[in-house]
């Protein structure tokens, strides 16, 4: 936490109390500004960007970190940082402001400093925005905003694993009835994971799946091939059925481990099956 | 080579040039200006100093830009400007500063000039391909910061290579 954050003073002129008084506000160092444009730079490469210019703010609009991917047009750099100093001073997702002036309100754009384009994404750690990225030159503005977003996250699960998670053991049973996701950041997801009946054929290339059943029964068949596979999210293939593959029948108690990327198919299910999934994301 | 220098084709708009006779140049690639920008790094380290750090490539466009803890933001500005001026003119930005107080105040009148000591042009077998500027501290240390990171061009691009 130190290493990406530091706590500086921040002073606010208090005329009316006499003496200045100073309030601590997080902020962004040059380590977490790596961060962060690593983690972009990775979300480029995976989803095969075309270029990308990515610029990384603090809460003030000031430049931090400019990196530029080869092959990237030249006037991306400029318009990353313009994206990123947006999202910073309007504490908001340019994309958001792209919107309102498409939806009608064109007086927006005179604003001083500011740059509507999607692509510029607040940095918020443990709910204070400590500066933003923006993102230009990568395939479409949407592509710019999803690097952006990436870079964004990294902070997020930052913020996440420095702060010790406790939820309380009531609100973990209320969770398993409905089956709901526990927590979920860059890194990991835990989900209380409920089953009334058979699921689908799933595949899912990042996140590996440990599972520990606390209630009920399930078959489950793992490995082979999925049968009417359809890419339903960039990482997940979700199908009928699996040919072939290893069948298997859980029980309470029981712990298994399916990596990312295996198929894996709920065939019977016995109403209540709740069982506790950590899932890894590469 | 070829992940260091994309051998880009110099779009020449000549009536009855074929595509063979055009020539190339070589690029500066966010490998090596990463490594540029380290080498200066390293040295505003080893002497305390605050500063933004920027390498643009051969057009004055950012490539890399590093602004190091609890410098001053002006510094962005003033280091991205010197580090343009280095590259279009192709001079270390000193010999404008130097012009003006000679009693060349002219020079400041030059377009997209900087006339401020910190900008330092980045070589590649006798032509400039980019250039370091850095700002923040005083201006004879501004330039060794990017003279010490321009200095390490030659081996970032043989490590690339």
């Amino acid at each position: 936490m130190r290493n990406y954050i530091s706590v500086i003073g921040c002073l606010i002129a208090c005329t009316a109390i006499g003496t200045a008084q100073v309030a601590n506000k997080k902020t962004l160092t040059l380590d977490g500004a790596k961060k962060v444009v690593a983690a972009a730079v990775a979300e480029a490469k995976r989803v095969n960007a075309p270029g990308g210019a990515i610029a990384v703010v603090d809460d003030g609009g000031n430049l931090m970190l400019v990196e530029r991917l080869d092959g990237t047009f030249a006037a991306g750099a400029l318009i990353s940082l313009g994206k990123a100093r947006t999202a910073a001073i309007f504490k908001k997702p340019t994309s958001l402001f792209e919107k309102i002036i498409r939806d009608g309100r064109t007086p927006m754009v005179a604003l001083n400093d500011f740059t509507p384009l999607q692509g510029g994404v607040p940095i918020e750690v443990d709910g204070q925005i400590v500066g933003a990225i923006g993102v230009s030159g990568a395939s479409s503005a949407q592509q710019d905003e999803e690097l952006a977003i990436a870079g964004a996250n990294a902070m997020k699960t930052m913020g996440s694993m420095m702060g010790v998670e406790y939820l309380k053991g009531d609100k973990v049973m209320e969770a398993f009835k409905k089956g709901m996701p526990l927590i979920e950041n860059g890194q990991y997801k835990i989900h209380a994971s409920h089953r009334d009946g058979a699921g689908m054929a799933e595949v899912h290339s990042r996140d590996t799946d440990i599972i520990y059943v606390l209630e009920g029964t399930a078959t489950v068949v793992t490995g082979g091939t999925v049968i009417d596979g359809k890419t339903i999210a960039a990482d997940e293939i979700r199908g009928a059925s699996i040919d072939k593959g290893e069948t298997r029948k859980l029980a309470k108690g029981d712990v298994m481990v399916v990596p990312n990327g295996t198929p894996h198919w709920f065939k019977e299910v016995s109403s209540p099956f709740n069982y506790y999934v950590v899932k890894v994301t590469e | 080579m070829q992940r260091l220098f994309i051998l880009s084709v110099v779009a020449l708009m000549y009536g009855s040039a074929v595509r063979a006779e055009l020539p190339t140049k070589p690029v500066l690639t966010l490998e090596v200006a990463l490594q540029i920008a380290d080498a200066a790094k390293e040295e505003a380290l080893k002497r305390g100093s605050t500063v933004v750090i920027v390498v643009v490539d051969e057009g004055g466009y950012p490539i890399v830009l590093e602004r190091l803890n609890d410098t001053q933001v002006a510094s962005v500005e003033v280091g991205l400007g010197k580090a343009r001026t280095a590259a279009i003119f192709r001079r270390p930005s000193k010999v404008f500063e130097d012009q003006v107080k000679n009693g060349r105040v002219a020079a400041l009148a030059l377009p997209g000039a900087t006339a401020l000591q910190g900008g330092i042009p980045i070589e590649y077998k006798g032509k400039v391909i980019g250039a370091i500027g850095v700002s923040g501290n005083t201006p004879q240390e501004d330039e060794d910061i990017a003279i010490a990171g321009a200095a390490a061009a030659a081996q970032a691009i043989a490590n690339a290579r």
